[in-house]
């Protein structure tokens, strides 16, 4: 063995075993220092017969790279184990840190959802206003003054004579009145009742209209579509029925009501939307606004629908009283984040 | 409206469980909101004879009856009754018996004396609404007989009848639906009216005794003279019909009349001949006419209101209610038995006005079958010749005509598969509309119908079509799927505005709220003379909202009496601007109390809410070209008017004291949505990423404390240097630096997008501003 390579293995030996890092730095400085036994070495390279010298010299780089590699390796061993043992002391099961968060309503949580599923269905939104006219409200509607559904007892009014709508309905006379058809929107917005508050009446509350106007619309294309949402909204297996009623602007008229294992309500059919076949004096009402013959109800057909967002936000999140929604308790927002 | 099960059987064969019948009738778009079983098996209650009656030794109000239970020996009952005498039949339940009130009677001691069960009264037994007293059985009933003998059990069901089929409202009416339903006749006796003979034959009509003066109103009127009645109680039977469908006795007279009505849905209306003065007019009453009404009230009456009078005065609210002064009272001895057909669309606007519905108005308004007025009165008469001994006149004096049928509809079998969706054979149409009383005229392609009488709800063809998917099955026709692509609309950019503001907010922590546009009359108002309703329910609901932060602050009021210690709200939502509530879109955002909700260990700068928390929440909402101006507000301590691009959209500020109820500062914003971001560009585009590194200096500076972030600002900034590339504010304090003054700190941060700049170049840069700072601001500049 040739007493460069006894070096190298006494070398290695020490610093496997230095305990410390300073007793790798005195290992470092004992071998590779300027002093260090490596380092003499080199000098003694001028000493060898020159036959001699690249073989020596070949044999020291190897000695001086391995040994300077086992230096670095414990080193690092060195530190890592410094950062494990800093580290270990942290308490993990410590409370992560907090941001502040804010959420949404959960009457603004219910309309998103549906807005979403009707937009998926290709409805584009339309808008009109919370102070209306008899006319757009009821008239229009084909609810002339003197009918049985034409409720002015549980309709605001203005100073001025004009009222707050009683359903969002009103939108689906100003969409017609503003495009000829085909025509397929959804409308959300806020609809008022003069009625006794209670746990399920508010005198504000929300609503989504819907309205299509196109070729041979029919009661089975009505069905398809809210059957579409409601198994949307409220899971696969949901149970719809939809049941003969009657709404002066919709003839035939239905409502409907589901059941599904979802709810908190179980199995009890629940009533969540009002619809059906748009009635041909309500195209004839818009006709005659429009002054032309654009919605022609032997030419054209359509559906419409109210849906109430927040009766359907109780149901889906069993909320027993409508009028947490507008006392806005953080204890209550907090519950929908 | 509530029907008797018992009632409808008598007309129609019904499903044995009452279930079945909700059910064919609610798919049917008939709801059934409501079974409730009445006079169920009732045991240990039975028919029992008072023998005698004494006072109760130790209280006022009672008395201790002896009676005859039909056992043979007496029983002793204390009673707290008094409309009985000796000899009376009255309910005795027994001790063990469970009353439908839950009541269990026991054998028990009454102020000391022994009672041996419990004399009933109707309401006791669900035999009808009377409290007042004990039930009188009919002196015929076998004493010891079970009570369930005499009231066999029924089931009312609690039925919503929709606003168009009048010709529901009544037992012969439903039943008739429900054999078009359940495709049966409808029993022949119905059809044969009035049910039973007429004593002496039909009546011969008259034109005598009643004219109409107001034909519109009023299309047909007559009036049938009934004499020698004998007003009194009403037989068991009968009473027991009316209660059970909640209308209570009154005299055998009115309740026959009352019996008509819910039998066949034709009101009809019996004054006490005597005190009417000459013949009968049917007319608009006189501007302010006053009429005492049998609710005892007086109206004053309007032109438009339709009256039945005498040759004097308004002697009955056309179809809505009779008068006081006529009304059938014990002594009277001669009636007048009217049956009309009144317009619909006047007797609503009649009841509305005078605020007076009735069930003579309700069903008026929803249209009664003009076929079934004579028919009504024949019944009301037949029954009351038998049950109060009148003697009906041979003739019945009538004005006008009964109104010819509907006209007829025509349906085309083709459109009716085009609004229904599935083809169903005309065959099945035909049977469909056969079953609900249509005739069809004609054989063709487009058949025509005829309508019958009572549905006058039937007008188009969509309205035949209904009929036959009510009949056919909703339910039996396969949904469709006809999703179609639609271009969006300004709604949808505008809810998607709507949307991100929501979202860039309640990530900043703050939690959305929706009050009610409508406020209270004790709200704080913001902008005055908020729109008023007219007719406001409650004090809640009063005015339109002019502005968010009166539902705001009533939404902190709340959770600070919860004892909530963050409250960050914002709202979105329409205001409605006074004078002539134009709608706008309004903002509102609310901060109070801790900026952290709760204490964290990692989160040491625990600060309240301040200003710039607002600010910074506007701000974040990426406005083009904001600002912030001290302002005016009356409600405001530091005022502040927001701007974008030079045009006032809002404010921010914080409260003044004493407006809310919460400890601590409360700072406020509202914005108009549309006017700040409404020409918003969504539309983003990419910028080549800077290469060239920057170059950061700071400066340091102490300024007199009336020197604004903005003067400083604009003095860093203008005259514009073309390589200052961002200006930051990092650090503002006015302690320890002498009064009137304050410390700020900014970082410079130098670039050229084009090259690397050299430390020279800046150096020279930063000087300049450096120097005019010092020069325009006198700041104080420190190493």
């Amino acid at each position: 063995m040739h007493p460069l390579e006894q070096l190298r293995d006494d070398a290695l030996r020490e610093i496997e075993s230095a305990r410390d890092e300073q007793a790798l730095e005195t290992a470092r400085v004992k071998y590779l220092g300027r002093s260090g036994s490596v380092s003499a070495w080199g000098e003694q390279m001028k000493t060898l017969a020159s036959e001699e010298k690249p073989i020596v010299g070949k044999l020291l780089n190897e000695v001086r790279s391995s040994v300077t590699a086992a230096i670095d390796l414990r080193a690092q061993q060195f530190r890592s184990q410094k950062e494990s043992d800093a580290l270990t002391k942290i308490d993990i099961s410590l409370p992560g840190t907090q941001h502040e968060i804010g959420a949404l309503h959960p009457l603004t949580q219910m309309l998103e959802r549906s807005i979403q599923i009707f937009r998926r269905m290709g409805f584009a939104l339309a808008d009109g206003p919370d102070v209306e006219d008899e006319w757009h409200c009821f008239d229009a509607l084909n609810t002339p003054p003197e009918h049985p559904a034409r409720n002015e007892q549980d309709t605001f009014y203005l100073p001025d004579g004009r009222l707050l709508r009683t359903h969002t309905s009103t939108v689906q006379i100003r969409a017609m009145q503003a495009g000829p058809p085909p025509i397929r929107v959804i409308a959300p917005g806020a609809a008022y009742r003069r009625d006794e508050v209670d746990a399920t009446h508010s005198a504000q509350f929300h609503q989504i209209e819907g309205l299509y106007v196109d070729k041979n619309v029919s009661v089975a294309d009505l069905k398809g579509t809210l059957e579409f949402f409601m198994r949307e909204l409220f899971g696969a297996d949901t149970a719809v029925q939809f049941r003969p009623h009657y709404f002066p602007f919709t003839e035939p008229s239905l409502e409907i009501y589901v059941k599904s294992k979802a709810l908190k309500k179980g199995e009890e059919w629940v009533e969540v939307c009002g619809c059906g076949v748009v009635h041909p004096a309500v195209f004839e009402a818009v006709n005659k606004a429009r002054g032309d013959k654009a919605y022609d109800p032997e030419k054209w057909s359509g559906y419409a629908f109210g849906l109430g967002m927040d009766r359907l936000a109780m149901i889906l999140f069993d909320i027993p009283d409508i009028r947490l929604f507008a006392q806005n308790d953080l204890r209550f927002l907090k519950q929908f984040a | 409206m509530k029907f008797s099960v018992n009632w409808l059987r008598e007309f129609v064969d019904l499903p044995k469980e009452p279930e079945e019948i909700a059910d064919l009738l609610t798919r049917a778009g008939v709801e059934t909101k409501g079974i409730e079983t009445r006079g169920a098996k009732i045991d240990q209650v039975f028919v029992s004879q008072i023998t005698t009656s004494s006072r109760h030794p130790n209280a006022d109000r009672l008395t201790v009856c002896e009676v005859d239970d039909g056992s043979g020996t007496k029983r002793q009952i204390v009673c707290g009754a008094t409309n009985y005498k000796v000899g009376d039949k009255v309910p005795l339940a027994l001790p063990g018996a469970k009353l439908p009130n839950g009541t269990e009677i026991r054998k028990s001691k009454l102020r000391g004396v022994e009672s041996e069960g419990m004399l009933c009264s109707a309401i006791e037994l669900g035999l009808g609404q009377d409290a007042a007293g004990l039930l009188l059985l009919p002196p015929e009933a076998k004493i010891g007989a079970p009570i369930g003998d005499l009231f066999p059990a029924d089931t009312i069901l609690d039925v919503e009848i929709t606003p168009n089929r009048g010709d529901l409202l009544s037992h012969f009416g439903l039943a008739r639906e429900i054999a078009a339903l359940s495709n049966q006749r409808i029993a022949e006796q119905a059809l044969r009216l009035p049910f039973g003979k007429m004593a002496g034959g039909a009546p011969a009509l008259r034109k005598k005794g009643v004219t109409i003066s107001a034909l519109r109103e009023c299309p047909f009127f007559s009036a049938r003279k009934i004499d020698n009645v004998k007003v009194g109680p009403t037989p068991q039977w009968l009473r027991a019909k009316i209660e059970s469908v909640g209308i209570r006795s009154i005299n055998n007279i009115v309740d026959i009349s009352n019996f008509v009505m819910l039998e066949l849905g034709q009101p009809t209306h019996a004054f006490d001949a005597g005190k009417l003065k000459g013949d009968i007019d049917v007319r608009l009453a006189r501007d302010g006419e006053k009429f005492l009404a049998l609710d005892g009230k007086t109206y004053s009456l309007k032109p438009d209101n339709l009256v039945v009078a005498d040759q004097e005065r308004a002697v009955g609210i056309a179809g809505v209610m009779g008068g006081e002064e006529t009304g059938v009272t014990e002594s009277t001895k001669n009636i007048l038995l009217e049956s009309a057909y009144f317009l619909p669309a006047s007797v609503r606007r009649t009841a509305r006005n005078l605020n007076l519905p009735s069930d003579a108005s309700y069903r008026f308004e929803r249209g009664v079958d003009p076929q079934i007025v004579l028919r009504a009165s024949h019944r009301a008469t037949e029954l009351i010749r038998e049950i109060a001994s009148g003697t009906p006149t041979k003739e019945i004096g009538t004005a006008g005509k009964v109104p010819g049928n509907p006209a007829d509809v025509s349906l085309s079998y083709e459109k009716c598969d085009r609004v229904v969706g599935i083809a169903i054979k005309p065959k099945t149409i035909d049977e469909i509309l056969t079953r609900f009383g249509l005739r069809k005229m004609s054989a063709t392609k487009t058949a025509k119908w005829k309508i019958p009488s009572y549905r006058r709800d039937l007008q188009r063809d969509v309205d035949l079509i209904e009929e036959v998917l009510r009949a056919y099955g909703v339910n039996k026709i396969q949904g469709n799927d006809r999703s179609r692509s639609t271009p969006s609309s300004g709604a949808d950019r505008s809810h998607d505005l709507e949307s991100a503001l929501h979202e860039r907010l309640s990530a900043r922590g703050l939690w959305e709220v929706r009050t009610s546009k409508l406020i209270s009359r004790s709200a704080i108002a913001f902008g005055d003379n908020a729109v008023n309703l007219r007719n406001p329910l409650t004090e809640d609901h009063v005015a339109l909202r002019p502005s968010l932060l009166t539902g705001l602050i009533t939404v902190l009021n709340r959770n600070v009496r919860a004892s909530i210690e963050r409250v960050a709200i914002f709202e979105v939502g329409r205001v409605f601007v006074p004078p002539e509530a134009r709608e706008e879109r309004h903002l509102g955002i609310l901060l109070w109390g801790n900026a952290i909700s709760a204490p964290h260990w990692r989160i040491t700068d625990v600060h309240p809410f301040d200003f710039f928390d607002l600010k910074g929440a506007i701000e974040s909402l990426a406005i083009a070209a904001i600002s912030f101006r001290r302002g005016d507000h009356a409600d405001l301590a530091l005022p502040t008017e927001i701007y974008a691009n030079e045009r006032a959209i809002g404010f921010a500020g914080q409260l003044r004291e004493g407006r809310v109820d919460a400890p601590g500062a409360v700072f406020v914003a509202e914005v108009d949505v549309d006017l700040a971001l409404g020409g918003a560009e969504l539309q983003k585009s990419f910028r080549e990423i800077e290469k060239f590194p920057t170059v950061t200096r700071d400066i340091a500076m102490i300024v007199p404390e009336e020197i604004s972030h903005a003067t400083i600002l604009s003095a860093i900034q203008e005259p514009k240097e073309p390589l200052l590339e961002s200006v930051e504010l990092f650090d503002l304090f006015t302690e320890q630096i002498g009064a009137a003054r304050k410390s700020l700190a900014y970082r410079l941060t130098y670039r050229d997008r084009s090259r690397t700049l050299t430390s020279e170049e800046v150096s020279a840069v930063h000087a300049k501003i450096r120097e005019r700072l010092q020069r325009d601001l006198g700041a104080e500049l420190r190493e």
